[in-house]
């Protein structure tokens, strides 16, 4: 392998833009989904806000939503994107599709955490005459915070690899930078940098996620 | 303060048939009172407590609680008699990414007191209640069972409530912290003249601290009444049962038909129940001074049920049918019951 043949400037610039998309993304992942799974939860049946129909239509668009793979979401969203931030390429492009990809899939795993919370807990918040509100925000998003971190973990990796995926139609980063010098330009030393560059990223993101939910774990 | 008028409950069940859980139950407790409500699982006495502050809405039936038919209630009214009303549960339900004060701290919070100063004396004094002064910074899985429901019990009492319920509060304890967590509650319930109504399956809570209790089987209120009268003299077979089952109170539940001595018997068996002062003076021998009986006593408990003091004695008395007579005579001169069992 011969690392010479690499410009080691346009890696550095793949791997900030990889990081950029990843985590402008995740900022709109969690800000779309998180509310999202919230609702999906509290409208569930023998929920706090038991509302049947409501439920029903949220979690057919979820599902609808994650069926599709996300190549597919990918191609479909450029018209959607050009409307949204006026191209469908590079860094900004590659945003829309990757939140609309993510954010139904955050959502289920955030409805998933508040399930795994306490029913006791929040019944002797319900005994003790708190608003519904109140209690959503003051007791069950705090008790389950160690759960939501590790969806954002999750999250964030998946987001990761999708944003490398939208190199494909042109997005930036690491996937675009793979795909173009070592995918079509057979330069396979940049093929493996990126794999690895990938890989580490990945580490990191993992292992701050699972300390963070240590720090925040009280059980 | 507490009215229970004909209260129904029935639960469509996952197979689609109505489960009947509560049928026409109706209860009153006082004031200052702590009621205790027994039943095995199942009997119905865990939706009939929730039903109190409305965690259980029942299908028809009111509950009125200080005059207020509470099943009528908005939801603000709603909000409001719950504040009113303290609850603890089995399973303390603190909530386990707060501190213990602010677990205590947090009804007064997010019910609308403003005032962190305020606040911040009401849950000191609230740990030096329930004597946890010194673990307040902790958080919850820090802590031991006991001393978790000291911190569900302090938080219960944040909001200054009338009424406090307790859903199997000890059950999850060892007997130890059983009756110290007994204790505090009877210390409260004198303290603050707080009215407690708990449900529970041992009778030994009941004995402890309850004035009055109601047994429930099936959903149905079956005997209720002052302690020592329902545990002294059960009447239906499910709190008959619930007596013999404990260690305590043999003679209270004895059935000649199943004792093992009933085959050795020669004379007349003889139940003697006495409550109150008269458990502590010599009216036994007084009786038995001048009688020509040969008295055996057969089993017996002398004890108190929470502060009323009470004995009774299985005894086989051996004489005349006069002479018998006689001391019949002699015991209803002193007010002391007794049935005749064989």
């Amino acid at each position: 392998m011969d690392l010479s043949v690499i410009d080691w400037s346009d890696i550095g610039v793949a791997t900030w833009e990889t990081l950029v998309m990843t985590g402008v993304s995740l900022f709109f992942t969690i800000l779309l989904g998180l509310p999202l799974g919230i609702l999906l939860f509290v409208t569930a049946r023998r929920q706090l806000l038991e509302q049947g129909f409501v439920y029903a239509v949220l979690s057919f668009v979820v599902n609808v939503l994650r069926s599709v793979p996300f190549l597919i979401l990918l191609i479909v969203m450029i018209p959607v994107t050009v409307i949204l931030i006026g191209t469908s390429l590079g860094v900004e492009g590659a945003i829309p599709p990757l939140v609309v990809g993510t954010a139904p899939f955050f959502a289920r795993l955030v409805e998933n955490v508040l399930r795994e919370v306490d029913r006791g807990v929040i019944e002797a918040c319900q005994a003790m005459g708190i608003r519904t509100w109140r209690i959503i925000f003051g007791a069950l998003l705090p008790e389950a915070l160690p759960g939501l971190i590790a969806a954002v973990t999750v999250t964030a990796i998946t987001l990761m690899s999708y944003a490398a995926m939208s190199g494909v139609i042109g997005g930036g980063g690491l996937g675009d930078l793979a795909i173009r010098f070592g995918y079509q330009r057979f330069q396979t030393e940049v093929m493996v940098i990126t794999v690895a560059l990938l890989v580490v990223l990945v580490q990191i993101i993992q292992y701050s996620g699972d300390r963070l939910v240590l720090y925040f774990t009280r059980k | 303060m507490i009215r229970i008028e004909n209260l129904h409950k029935t639960y469509r069940a996952a197979d689609g048939r109505d489960v009947s859980a509560l049928a026409d139950v109706s209860l009153e407790i006082g004031a200052g009172e702590v009621f205790g409500i027994i039943g095995r699982s199942g009997a119905g006495k865990s939706t009939l407590i929730r039903t109190l502050n409305l965690l259980e809405r029942p299908s028809a039936g009111r509950v009125l609680i200080d005059g207020e038919d509470i099943t009528s209630l908005d939801s603000e009214g709603l909000y409001a008699l719950r504040r009113r009303v303290g609850m603890i549960f089995q399973h303390f339900n603190l909530l386990n990414a707060k501190t213990v004060a602010d677990n205590i701290d947090w009804p007064l919070k997010a019910t609308g007191h403003t005032d962190a100063t305020a606040r911040a004396a009401r849950v000191k004094e609230l740990l030096a209640l329930v004597g946890l002064s010194e673990h307040g910074h902790k958080y919850p899985s820090q802590l031991s069972g006991g001393q978790k429901q000291r911190v569900g019990i302090a938080r219960a009492l944040a909001n200054r409530p009338q009424l406090l319920l307790c859903d199997e509060a000890t059950s999850a304890l060892d007997p130890e912290t059983t009756q110290s967590i007994l204790r505090l509650l009877l210390d409260i319930n004198r303290q603050l003249g707080l009215t407690i109504v708990l449900i529970t399956h041992e009778m030994q809570v009941i004995r402890t601290i309850c004035d009055r209790v109601a047994v429930i089987d099936g959903g149905r209120i079956v005997e209720a009444g002052r302690v020592a009268d329902v545990f002294l003299h059960p009447q239906h077979p499910v709190t008959r049962s619930m007596v013999a089952q404990s260690d305590a109170l043999a003679a209270a539940s004895y059935d000649p038909a199943h004792a093992y001595m009933s085959d050795k018997l020669r004379g007349t068996l003889v139940r003697l129940t006495y409550i109150g002062d008269v458990t502590y003076q010599p009216i036994l021998s007084r009786i038995m001074a001048g009688a020509k009986v040969q008295i055996t006593i057969l089993q017996g408990e002398v004890s108190s049920i929470k502060d009323v003091p009470f004995g009774q004695l299985l005894l086989e008395l051996e004489g005349s049918e006069d002479d018998i007579g006689a001391v019949f005579a002699e015991l209803d001169r002193h007010q002391i019951h007794h049935e005749v069992l064989q």
